[in-house]
């Protein structure tokens, strides 16, 4: 695909979304659960949704997936917006919310056929196949036959995404899908979202586990205390998170006071300092030190993680609320 | 699609262990009704039942099926209504199946319907159930003569057979009326025995109100002030006076109870 048209470059962007959310927000009583929440999640992509426990996760998804009224904004499903648009879109949505549910009499298969049989998409004669066939891909055709009652988490689990999987999604919604999962599962369930994401489908996974969505996401989705506080593909907030410099020199001082003066902010870390690089550069760092008459040995791009991004979105808004907090203390004591 | 949806409502119901228990434990009430008058009568006490319908049981053992139903519709039956009711949402809910069937998607308010035809089917099925268990126990022990009535006369077993028929989709209605107010409970919880226990407090305290005559302006609005009423199949020709008006009533509640469910489950997050 070229695009040598004169379609701008932006058109793409705003048709190939999965799903779209605009000021989403969720107020249960007095406690606002999500608020301020614009999601994008582009056609095609593996988002991973990260958040630290009641950060938002569930509410959102529950939201897109038309389970729980937003109190204000909107949602865009598919191309249709919700609830409105809901009977179109939905069928195209498989999805494992808050844990499976099943109906602990009945076997994995039963359930299943229950199911299946709400699903819109599926014709009848094709519910016995649709069944097998979700069966063997989560890998539950041992215990198929049994009842749910007696299920580890992992069987559950798998159960679930079972359900989610159906029939073929053009969306496919997981909340935490590892959860209670043995390594090998967790493989599984790796694999069956790559397999997802090489048929085209768009996929939604929320995750406190940070190694899960760095190995399996495209793009990144940070909330924190009911609002998206990064969004984007993966490598640029790795690149745009992980610009530091760690640099190695005796002359700690010196070189402190040059950045200070250039407006670089930088701080002591072990032999040297670790530099941020926001708004300036490498080479305009070492320049800067060098003409501040410190020597420098050795200087490495510091390499980040997702867990360092996430700690630094999630902890350092945690910070500023803490000196806030101490500023509203002073203030009433005064 | 709508009838491959009733069909999973009603198979996942029958599939319930709770389900055949209950069944299990309604065709016992013919059986034993039927046993009971037939061992009293053995000893010429002439029949426990009340008077009235009890007294024309002795050798007429299709009026078991009626008696039967008429007894149980005071408290068995609302019971198990309110079981399905409680069930449909409010167990599905706490399962977190619900969300599965939302998220398929099954509209709200059709899930509604499915739910109510669900509990419909179910009902009709358990009422006839028993009525026929009614009629081979009560021909088995106290033999037929045809079917006398509360006026005197005797109908053909034919005659016999339409009036059981009638009485079973009359009981069914009141039924239906009391699990359509049930799901509206349903509707707002995900506690199933929240629902059974407002649904029975319910209808045992409109019985008890209903005793007392110094709220007889009350009394029109109670559903359960319309059961005694339906006995009146057994008379010969039916008055249609008190039927019409407890099927009315239980229509009304069918009415309020759906409408409200309806607006609870549209606006519900789950």
């Amino acid at each position: 695909m070229t695009t040598s048209t004169s379609a701008p470059v932006t058109a793409p962007s705003k048709t190939a979304v999965a799903a779209r959310t605009r000021g989403l927000r969720k107020e249960y009583g007095s406690t606002v659960a999500v608020d301020r929440v614009d999601l994008e999640l582009p056609e095609g992509a593996v988002l991973g949704m990260l958040g630290p426990n009641g950060s938002g996760k569930t509410t959102t998804i529950r939201m897109l997936l038309g389970l729980v009224r937003p109190t204000q904004g909107e949602i865009e499903l598919l191309g249709r917006p919700l609830p409105e648009g809901a009977e179109q879109s939905l069928p195209h949505v498989g999805a494992l919310v808050e844990g499976p549910g099943f109906h602990p009499f009945l076997s994995g298969r039963e359930n299943l056929v229950r199911c299946a049989a709400f699903e819109p998409l599926l014709p009848r004669k094709e519910i016995k196949q649709a069944v097998e066939d979700a069966i063997e891909r989560v890998g539950l055709a041992q215990a198929a036959h049994r009842r749910y009652r007696g299920y580890s988490l992992g069987m559950k689990q798998r159960l679930g995404l079972a359900a989610a999987l159906l029939v073929p999604r053009k969306l496919v919604v997981l909340d935490e899908p590892t959860n209670g999962l043995d390594p090998a599962g967790t493989r599984e369930i790796r694999k069956i979202i790559a397999d997802l994401h090489a048929a085209g489908s768009t996929v939604l996974v929320s995750s406190h586990l940070l190694s899960e969505v760095e190995a399996t996401c495209t793009h990144v989705a940070v909330l924190h205390r009911g609002t998206v506080v990064a969004q984007g593909e993966l490598t640029e907030l790795l690149q745009a998170g992980g610009s530091a410099l760690q640099v190695i020199t005796p002359d700690v001082e010196a070189a402190l006071s040059a950045l200070r003066q250039a407006k670089i902010s930088a701080r002591p870390l072990g032999e040297g300092l670790r530099v941020e690089l926001a708004g300036t550069s490498a080479p305009q760092v070492i320049e800067t030190l060098v003409q501040g008459g410190a020597r420098v040995f050795e200087a490495t791009r510091w390499k980040t993680g997702l867990e360092e991004l996430f700690a630094r979105l999630t902890e350092a808004e945690e910070a500023e609320r803490g000196m806030s907090a101490v500023d509203t203390l002073d203030g009433g004591r005064r | 699609m709508i009838t491959r949806q009733f069909g999973s409502e009603v198979r996942w119901m029958l599939r319930r262990p709770r389900t055949l228990i209950g069944l299990f434990g309604l065709i016992l009430v013919p059986i034993i009704i039927s046993f009971g008058i037939w061992t009293a009568s053995d000893e010429g006490e002439g029949g426990g039942g009340p008077p009235g319908l009890g007294a024309i049981l002795q050798g007429n053992g299709m009026v078991v099926p009626i008696f039967t139903l008429f007894l149980s519709l005071n408290l068995l039956l609302p019971l198990v209504a309110s079981i399905w009711a409680a069930d449909g949402l409010a167990g599905e809910a706490q399962h977190g199946t619900l969300r599965g069937l939302l998220v398929a998607p099954v509209s709200r308010v059709r899930l509604l319907f499915v739910k109510l035809f669900g509990l419909t089917a179910m009902s009709l099925f358990a009422v006839t159930l028993m009525a026929v268990v009614g009629i081979i126990a009560g021909t088995a022990f106290l033999g037929t003569d045809g079917m006398m009535t509360l006026s005197g006369t005797t109908l053909s077993t034919a005659e016999g057979l339409l009036r059981i028929g009638l009485f079973i989709l009359l009981v069914t209605f009141q039924m239906v009326a009391i699990g359509a107010v049930a799901l509206a409970v349903s509707s707002t919880t995900e506690h199933p025995l929240v629902v059974q226990a407002a649904t029975m407090t319910t209808i045992i305290v409109f019985q008890v109100l209903g005793q007392f005559s110094s709220l007889d302006w009350l009394h029109p609005f109670l559903i359960t002030t319309g059961f005694p009423g339906l006995i009146d199949v057994m008379r010969d020709p039916i008055p249609l006076g008190q039927i019409g008006d407890s099927t009315l009533l239980a229509g009304c509640y069918l009415l309020i109870g759906t409408g409200l469910a309806a607006i609870r489950l549209v606006t519900k997050d789950s």
